[in-house]
């Protein structure tokens, strides 16, 4: 198991600082929405190798999650960009992020394959899902960030999971409280000057709360990236107790004065809460989340807001995530699937549906022309300045096997803390044990 | 003859058919048939026959998945198709796990105080039915109606109730002088609330079917009890309760099932929380089989385990139901 997460690794250390340093040079505002002669050439390889006409007449169907309307909207309209190209029809099944797992794993066992699916975690599926390098050619990967290549290769580097979108964690201001208080809206801040300046905000607005999370172990990864340590590496559980203390005690302390809320974290039991519900009411002037509440901020706030960068304690950027596109191998038409898949992820469609959606795309020909975003492009250009800010590890701890259950030991953990029936130092033991016990399961 | 067996005998001469043998009733084509076939044309066996459909139906989707869900839990299965044999050591896992410990515990507290609470309330609302003229049927329909709302809803609901900050409870407590509680991060409070948000659902269930009950009890008993001066609570005492005590040992099973079942409303109410406070032992299992790490092998154990803890519960209810009977 060991060697298999060495072997990660290898491909990893090396693709992510390229992809790092790939997305720096990314401009947003002004870019041209143009594709490079280099991606241009890429989009017709591809189309070279697929016929689509050849589906003509066929149908399938994609299963899909969806962060929000707009992703949605852009989604439909690049499947129809599909069926115009091939003549074939496609079924998009939306099913709630919650149950997407477990709707995907009742259809593979009753013989129900879809074709395609957008997912988070592909790894469940690693024994289901096409290669496709073997199916479009060995360089058929190099098309998409490294970094993200990374985390979908299967344990003898098939490429099993084509990225579809990245993500990045971070904060988001309600910017007319920031206004009526007068506290200036940051462009580079410390865990210390974002708790004073959200309190302060706080107290001059009658807020609720200072600062509010998500209840979520990939957000909480965040803080502990901040503070210096991540959760899981290549070889095994890579916490570090002294750094995961400070940053486990920041929140907690937080919670215990009011600044955050303790119900939030508590009144939700073992299910997942997002706290952009409080944000949007007015009720929290700095909200730490990701990227993909751009879009649907952009439609339903009130008040005037923005993403400003992640703050630092021990360094600096966010934590990565993304979403994968994977084809079945037990589908009806397993050539479809993969054609579909290829097609969503051709320059011009990954174009459409990251300016849509406000998504960050994962092909290297738009890390190097740019995404002239129609909507909020300054909040997204403060994403992508924070994925170069973001620590390698981070991509590493993301790529783990065991990611899923080191998460939901935090989380579970950290509420035992704010309910004070533990202490912090006993929690990260738990955590460290737990992640651990997750390693030898994935094994 | 006495005069039943008389009448007995002429119904049975009116229905069988001529030539068939009275001790063997209605054979058709006996002439023609092997004596095995005999016998499964035979009148006693067509009950067994009507129940065919139906033990089909259970065989396929209660008693295939129970066999194949034990075997299921010696195995370790992360996607429901590869599987790799590991014996006990799921059961081992379990039962050294503390958060099993926790929720068993958990599970045993719901289902004492809910059956306890919820089947002294029902008799007490049947009661009250019961001896209702006016509006009956309006007041049935009205304890009934939570039966038919979706679980789902109640638990948002009743989340949305009992929110510290924002719960309609926490604001009317507030308007007569109580400070808000902590109705939801609390775990004492929580297991109220939940058991609370289950009586509630189901109280009114309950109370129909004892209703049918009380509709049975022959009314010349109250006659006779009013006649030798036994006041109301007498009356109920000594007549209603003793022979509502079938129908009431048929409310304990069902919802001693219930509580040991209950998952939908106490996770959209609670999740579980505060802290596992309220994570029955349904929820340990859905979080063991449909949530990322799936782990379906620990699940199938823990449901194993549960299938044995509700069965002998169950035993334990109805035998000391049949006891009582029969004293």
């Amino acid at each position: 198991m060991v060697g298999r997460h060495r072997l990660r690794a290898a491909f990893a250390a090396t693709a992510t600082l390229t992809s790092v340093a790939a997305l720096s040079q990314m401009s947003v505002a002004g870019a041209t929405t143009e594709p490079p002669d280099a991606a241009a050439e890429d989009t017709a390889a591809a189309s070279e190798a697929v016929d689509l006409s050849a589906f003509e007449g066929e149908s399938l169907t994609y299963v899909y999650f969806t962060d929000g309307a707009p992703d949605e909207e852009a989604t439909r309209a690049a499947i129809a960009a599909f069926e115009e190209a091939s003549g074939a029809t496609v079924e998009l099944q939306i099913v709630p992020f919650a149950d997407l797992e477990t709707t995907l794993q009742a259809q593979l066992s009753g013989g129900d394959v879809p074709d395609v699916a957008r997912v988070s975690n592909w790894r469940p599926f690693a024994g289901d899902v096409i290669d496709m390098n073997e199916m479009f050619g060995a360089a058929y990967s190099d098309q998409f960030l490294p970094g993200q290549v990374a985390t979908a290769l299967g344990d003898n580097g098939e490429f099993l999971a084509v990225p579809s979108d990245i993500t990045m964690n971070g904060p988001f201001i309600n910017v007319d409280a920031f206004n009526e208080a007068g506290v200036e809206i940051p462009t580079e801040w410390t865990w210390d000057d974002m708790i004073a300046a959200a309190t302060e905000v706080q107290e001059a607005n009658d807020m609720e709360f200072a600062l509010a999370i998500d209840k979520s172990g990939h957000r909480v990864s965040t803080v502990l990236s901040q503070f210096g340590t991540t959760l899981l590496g290549p070889d095994g559980v890579t916490l570090d107790p002294a750094m995961a203390e400070t940053a486990i005690t920041t929140l907690t302390d937080l919670m215990a004065e009011d600044t955050m809320s303790a119900d939030f974290w508590l009144e939700s039991g073992s299910r997942y809460a997002g706290a952009n519900e409080m944000f949007l009411a007015g009720a929290v002037p700095v909200y730490i989340s990701g990227n993909w509440q751009v879009a649907q901020f952009a439609e339903t706030a009130e008040f005037e807001w923005a993403a400003v960068p992640n703050p630092c304690a021990e360094r600096c950027g966010g934590f990565p995530g993304g979403k994968y596109m994977v084809a079945f191998q037990g589908s009806d038409n397993p050539e479809l699937a993969a054609a579909f898949v290829e097609f969503m992820n051709r320059t011009e469609i990954q174009q459409q549906l990251a300016e849509g959606a406000s998504w960050l795309p994962t092909r290297n020909d738009l890390i190097e022309s740019g995404i002239t975003y129609p909507n909020r492009p300054d909040d997204m250009s403060v994403f992508l300045a924070d994925i170069a800010a973001t620590p390698e590890d981070t991509y590493l701890s993301l790529a783990s096997p065991a990611f899923s259950a080191a998460a939901t030991a935090v989380i579970e953990e950290i509420a035992l803390v704010v309910a004070g029936e533990e202490d912090v130092p006993t929690a990260v033991e738990n955590i460290i044990a737990r992640s651990e016990q997750g390693l030898e399961d994935a094994a | 003859m006495t005069e039943a067996e008389g009448f007995g005998a002429e119904v049975g001469r009116l229905r069988r058919p001529t030539g068939v043998r009275p001790d063997r009733g209605f054979q058709r084509g006996e002439g023609f048939l092997p004596p095995f076939a005999r016998k499964l044309t035979s009148r006693q066996f067509a009950p067994y026959l009507f129940l065919v459909p139906n033990m089909l139906v259970f065989g396929v989707f209660t008693i295939w998945p129970a066999i194949n869900g034990f075997r299921i839990s010696l195995y370790d299965s992360d996607n429901g198709r590869q599987f790799e044999y590991v014996g006990t050591e799921n059961y081992r896992r379990i039962l050294s796990d503390d958060r099993f410990t926790d929720v068993v515990r958990n599970t045993l507290i719901f289902v004492v105080l809910y059956v306890i609470i919820v089947t002294i309330l029902s008799t007490i609302l049947a009661l009250m039915l019961d001896a209702q003229r006016r509006g009956s049927g309006a007041l049935r329909a009205a304890f009934f109606l939570p039966v038919v709302i979706s679980p789902v809803v109640v638990g948002v609901i009743w989340g949305w109730m009992f929110t510290r900050r924002t719960g309609i409870v926490n604001a009317l407590l507030d308007d007569v002088g109580v400070g808000p509680q902590r109705w939801l991060l609390d775990k004492k409070l929580a297991m109220g609330v939940i058991i609370a948000a289950a009586i509630w659902t189901h109280v009114g269930f309950y109370a129909m079917i004892l209703l049918a009950g009380l509709k049975s009890i022959p009314q010349h008993l109250y006659e006779a009890g009013r006649i030798d001066g036994a006041g109301t609570l007498q009356r109920i005492r000594l007549i209603t309760l003793p022979l509502l005590r079938p129908t009431t040992m048929v409310v304990i099973v069902l919802s001693t099932i219930a509580g040991f079942q209950a998952f939908d409303y106490v996770y959209t109410l609670t999740g579980g929380g505060p802290v596992g406070g309220t994570t029955l032992i349904v929820q340990y299992i859905f979080e063991r089989a449909f949530q990322s790490p799936i782990q379906y092998g620990l699940a199938s154990a823990a449901g194993v385990l549960f299938f044995a803890v509700v069965f002998a519960a169950t035993l334990l209810n109805y035998v000391l139901g049949r006891r009582k009977e029969a004293m």
